[in-house]
């Protein structure tokens, strides 16, 4: 504990309560010159003259003999060692601690949050290079990416193709682009699955005990058949919610019925995905950042309006949707309602309800991953 | 005579692409995919060179390699795989590689390297 840092100490509480150095020295038995001499850390002080000064200062005598927390110093001293810069003065290292305290904390958290994020940074960098998904990823996009650029320039260097050899390099063009999206699809979407934490929420319990109950599997099968899948006349007929409906039709391909493959999505007005039944070419985001002009959300904007469109993600597939906003529970005079918006879709080809238009609407996915330009709706950057 | 060139490469399209090139540059090509199945291929064929892969199915291309190397008489290799980092390189000339290339490669550059590796 260096004593030379006393001095300032008695210098600083000196000016806390307001004392001249002459007023201190007279009260204490000490000379001005010499209270001085210690007020500059020139002079060691320690028993008898240390005690007087504390108790005229009005606090205990280690406050004033305390060096800067040793556990802090170390951390400056790390960081000094650390630094590629020019170096710090660490000769002076403990007075600096004790002069200025609230800089040196500042000084060492900062110190320790550049660490701590340095050392994630070599975790991400590490798993970057060692992640047999990343690695097995990059290796097949090299791979397609060598194929498609080897391909291609023999089809624009060579002059003397067949027409054989000419439509076989083509379609190796196109297939290895199609593997490539693919896998790029897929790199995209385990980077949200690793970056976010899973956030799926599953359907409520007192939703499955709807559909089981008020919905058995082969009765609701066999009506959703005969009126080839009408939410309206589903509801009707089993005396339950449009929502209710909707998630036990998206269910059904899943309980091994014979039925159009549907999806779903629940949100609230949030835009947070309550429940989620994605479909292979409509990938669901997980939590809020699905695309705005997917009609779940335009059905806030015309609650218990029945909504039927056709839309088109960047990927060219098309889907029909069924959107409707229900409020989640009875409505409650002087509450307003708490709405929930569903979505349920289902192929372009397989879709069992009359076509309402023939042209799709283009939407994206979220957009982080969507490659529309000069999007409206956008809130931001694209990856792609 | 004919130089025999076999590529052990598990990407289709690439053999289609390197085959196409290499024998209008005037080789005989031969081609294997399964990693267990190259060294048969290189003991039946004897072949010149061979352009070999690292990340292949059933055998990676290192120990394809070191079965070369221990060949009495083994052909050139020329290692044309994805894995660029310097550790794979260092890795393939310790255990005696003739040539690297990293994909993905320039057809020009690919040919005039076999062709400088077989002059």
């Amino acid at each position: 504990m260096p004593h030379s840092l006393a001095g300032t100490r008695i210098r600083q509480q000196r000016k806390r309560v307001g004392l001249s150095q002459t007023a201190l020295a007279a009260k204490v038995g000490i000379s001005t010159s010499y209270l001085n001499l210690i007020e500059h850390n020139k002079r060691r002080i320690a028993g008898k003259i240390l005690l007087s000064i504390a108790r005229e200062l009005g606090v205990p005598a280690s406050t004033l003999t305390e060096g800067a927390d040793s556990e802090l110093t170390n951390t400056l001293l790390e960081a000094a060692a650390h630094s590629s810069e020019k170096p710090a003065e660490i000769a002076t290292l403990a007075e600096f601690a004790g002069r200025f305290p609230g800089w040196s904390q500042l000084l060492g958290s900062t110190y320790r949050q550049t660490r701590e994020q340095e050392d994630v940074i070599a975790a991400l960098s590490d798993r970057l290079t060692h992640d047999p998904f990343l690695a097995e990823s990059l290796h097949l996009m090299l791979s397609n990416i060598t194929a498609i650029r080897s391909t291609a320039e023999i089809l624009t260097t060579v002059s003397d193709l067949t027409v054989e050899q000419s439509t076989r390099f083509h379609a190796a063009i196109y297939e290895e682009s199609k593997r490539l999206s693919d896998a790029t699809q897929a790199l995209i979407q385990y980077f949200d699955k690793t970056e976010e934490p899973e956030t799926t929420v599953e359907p409520s319990l007192e939703g499955l005990m709807l559909d089981t109950a008020t919905m058995p599997l082969e009765q609701f099968a066999a009506r959703a058949r005969a009126s080839d899948y009408n939410p309206s006349i589903l509801a009707a007929e089993f005396s339950t919610t449009l929502h209710a409906v909707f998630q036990r039709l998206a269910g059904l391909k899943h309980e091994g019925i014979d039925a159009p493959e549907m999806g779903l999505i629940i949100t609230n007005a949030a835009g947070q995905t309550l429940h989620r039944h994605a479909l292979p070419d409509f990938p669901l985001p997980r939590h809020g950042n699905a695309c705005p002009l997917w009609p779940v959300f335009q059905g806030f904007s015309q609650p218990e309006r029945p909504l039927q469109d056709m839309i088109e993600l960047p990927s060219g597939a098309q889907f029909v949707t069924l959107t409707i906003a229900l409020p989640r529970t009875e409505p409650v005079f002087g509450t307003p309602p708490d709405y929930q918006s569903a979505m349920l879709f289902v192929p372009r080809a397989q879709s069992p309800w009359p076509a309402m238009t023939q042209t799709a609407r283009p939407v994206g996915t979220s957009c982080r991953i969507c490659p529309r330009e000069n999007c409206s709706a956008r809130s931001e950057k694209t990856v792609l | 005579m004919v130089k025999r060139i076999l590529i052990v490469e598990d990407e289709p399209n690439i053999i289609e692409s390197l085959s196409f090139l290499l024998e209008r540059a005037g080789f005989a090509i031969s081609s294997e995919q399964d990693g267990a199945r190259a060294m048969d291929q290189i003991r039946a064929l004897s072949p010149d060179l061979v352009i070999l892969d690292v990340m292949l199915p059933n055998r990676s291309g290192f120990d394809i390699l070191r079965d070369i190397g221990a060949l009495p008489e083994g052909p050139h290799v020329l290692m044309l795989t994805a894995k660029g980092q310097a550790r794979d390189r260092q890795t393939a000339e310790d255990i005696g590689v003739t040539r690297f290339m990293t994909k993905p490669f320039a057809n020009a550059e690919i040919v005039a390297t076999v062709q400088e590796m077989l002059a």
